[in-house]
């Protein structure tokens, strides 16, 4: 055993590595069946958070116009004066309001005649129904809660003798981006359920695939492979699984998003919303090749791992 | 090259497989070992092949103690050995280039070494139109030449063979022997446990006789006996 240089060494690791990597393909390929139905399995276990993942993106991606969530609309009473009107945004001005447009009944009027198509139709009151309206949009306090800062600014206006009503317009979306925060952290707990499962279907599928190779393994070991060597091809194999899943999990996606693109857009057209579905960026499908793989490799080596301390215990490749 | 110092090998259960065995075989001697079925021939392979390790005395093999060595060191010890199995040990799934190979890839040979070294050891027994055969194909000689070519294609200093013709006619048997013997003219040691002493007495080698765990004979070769050709 004479010693050898690091570059030659390395050189041979190298070699290893490379026989292991197109050893793993070879075995793969030799049960087409198994390997095929542990990738399906894989796939599907990956689709399901990547798949909540993309559906939140696209949701957040729908225009919530959160510049105007706290929006308030305050109808004053009927016979408010203008200097009544100016004096009351003054007041409101001490609160923390990030802006407010106060709009006379004339200008309520015109702009519903503009937009409703009654134009004829309100030719014909004689007098402006409209009172006063003030929109008010609270600051965005970044260490409070929008919630409390809009009922805060409500009960106040509520309290004012020129203020017939206040009403609040916006708590759907509010709801919506509460519904999305909880998706968010639905799909942390989803993704590490699944990655899990991922591992174990993994590790499974491997310890089967090594048991059925222990005379194998008994043989390499007897003309001197290490653990190193016999554990390679089979971390291999977890790879390529992994991968392998992730690529069919892709596909599944795909099928998935073209399927539902064309009524989404149909759903969305009717909302006077354009919207197109998007898909998984370059980086989000490397990112999930990288943890197929890494999930693979990881399922692999605790199964051989058991394995091989099993087989040392026992002293099954020892027998002669 | 191999040298055993008052080795015992005691089981779990009490019961001894080696009892103070004390030997020495020279670099480039071919020895044969026999004695019954649980002699202790196996174990004392198995000691120098590192499957396991002494319960007492020092197992020296390549000038390494493998006593203090531990015991995931027992690959690399098991790198400089060619063993030969009774039952061949070839993978059936892999062609019989393939199997040869297996040391050298384990070495991380470059492919173009591994081919020249796995074609010249399948030369020397005899099976190089085999190569892209699968060991199934073959007899049961010939699965076993596989079997001495994959031992030696690493070219180790030393070569062990478990009762290597155990499952082979008297022919094919002496034909292997003398295979053997080739080998040992280039300079390979050899230690050979077998139980066929008619084989064993016409080759005219060192003999050792191995009963109940203990070393009861160490006949020295007989040269007048060494002509021996099937």
């Amino acid at each position: 055993m004479k010693p050898r240089s690091l570059k030659r060494r390395l050189r041979s690791w190298g070699r290893r590595q490379l026989y292991s990597f197109f050893s793993s393909i070879g075995t793969l390929l030799s049960h087409r069946f198994g390997t095929l139905m542990t990738v399906v399995v894989l796939g599907i276990a990956m689709v399901l958070p990547v798949g909540l993942l993309l559906t939140l993106e696209n949701l957040r991606k729908v225009d919530l116009q959160q510049d105007q969530w706290g929006t308030l609309t305050v109808f004053l009473l009927m016979d408010v004066t203008e200097e009544q009107v100016r004096e009351l945004e003054q007041q409101l001005g001490e609160h923390s309001v990030a802006k407010i447009t106060a709009i006379s009944p004339e200008q309520g009027l015109q702009e519903f005649r503009e937009a409703s198509g009654f134009g004829k139709a309100l030719d014909v009151l004689d007098t402006n129904p409209l009172p006063w309206v003030l929109e008010v949009q609270p600051e965005w306090l970044e260490d409070q809660d929008i919630d409390e800062q809009v009922a805060a600014l409500t009960s106040w206006l509520e309290g004012q003798e020129l203020v017939e009503s206040v009403v609040v317009d916006s708590k759907w979306l509010q709801r919506l981006a509460g519904l999305i925060r909880l998706g968010d952290a639905f799909v942390s707990v989803l993704g590490f359920m699944f990655s899990l499962a991922v591992l174990v279907v993994i590790a499974n599928t491997i310890r089967l695939d090594v048991g059925n190779r222990a005379d194998e393994i008994e043989v390499l070991s007897l003309v001197g492979a290490g653990p190193g060597f016999i554990r390679l091809p089979f971390l291999y194999s977890g790879f390529w699984y992994g991968v392998l899943g992730a690529f069919f999990a892709l596909v599944l996606l795909e099928i998935s998003l073209a399927y539902l693109r064309a009524p989404l857009a149909s759903l969305m057209d009717a909302y006077g919303n354009s919207f197109s579905l998007a898909g998984l960026s370059i980086p989000q499908v490397l990112y999930m090749f990288l943890a197929g793989g890494v999930l693979g490799w990881l399922g692999a080596w605790i199964a051989v791992q058991r394995y091989l301390r099993q087989l040392t215990r026992e002293g099954l490749f020892l027998r002669l | 090259m191999i040298r055993f110092d008052h080795v015992s090998k005691r089981y779990a259960e009490g019961t001894y497989a080696l009892k103070d065995v004390s030997l020495d075989l020279g670099a480039g001697e071919m020895v044969f070992l026999t004695g019954h079925s649980g002699a202790g021939k196996s174990t004392l392979l198995r000691l120098v092949l590192m499957l396991e390790q002494s319960t007492r005395g020092q197992v020296i093999v390549n000038q390494t103690n493998l006593s203090s060595l531990p015991m995931r060191a027992s690959p690399k010890v098991r790198q400089s050995i060619g063993m030969i199995f009774q039952d061949h040990k070839l993978l059936r799934n892999k062609s019989v280039f393939d199997n040869v190979a297996l040391p050298l890839l384990i070495a991380g040979l470059r492919y173009a070494e591994i081919r020249k070294r796995v074609r010249a050891a399948l030369d020397k027994v005899g099976l190089l139109h085999r190569e892209r055969s699968w060991p199934m194909m073959l007899s049961g000689g010939e699965q076993q030449r596989v079997g001495i070519a994959r031992a030696i294609v690493a070219l180790p200093p030393i070569l062990l063979a478990d009762e290597p013709t155990g499952n082979l006619d008297p022919d094919l048997s002496a034909e292997l022997f003398n295979l053997f013997r080739e080998l040992n003219q280039q300079g390979v040691t050899v230690l050979i446990a077998s139980h066929d002493l008619y084989l064993i007495r016409r080759m005219g080698k060192r003999v050792l006789i191995l009963s109940e765990g203990s070393l009861v004979d160490d006949i020295p070769a007989d040269p007048t006996r060494e002509g021996f050709y099937s």
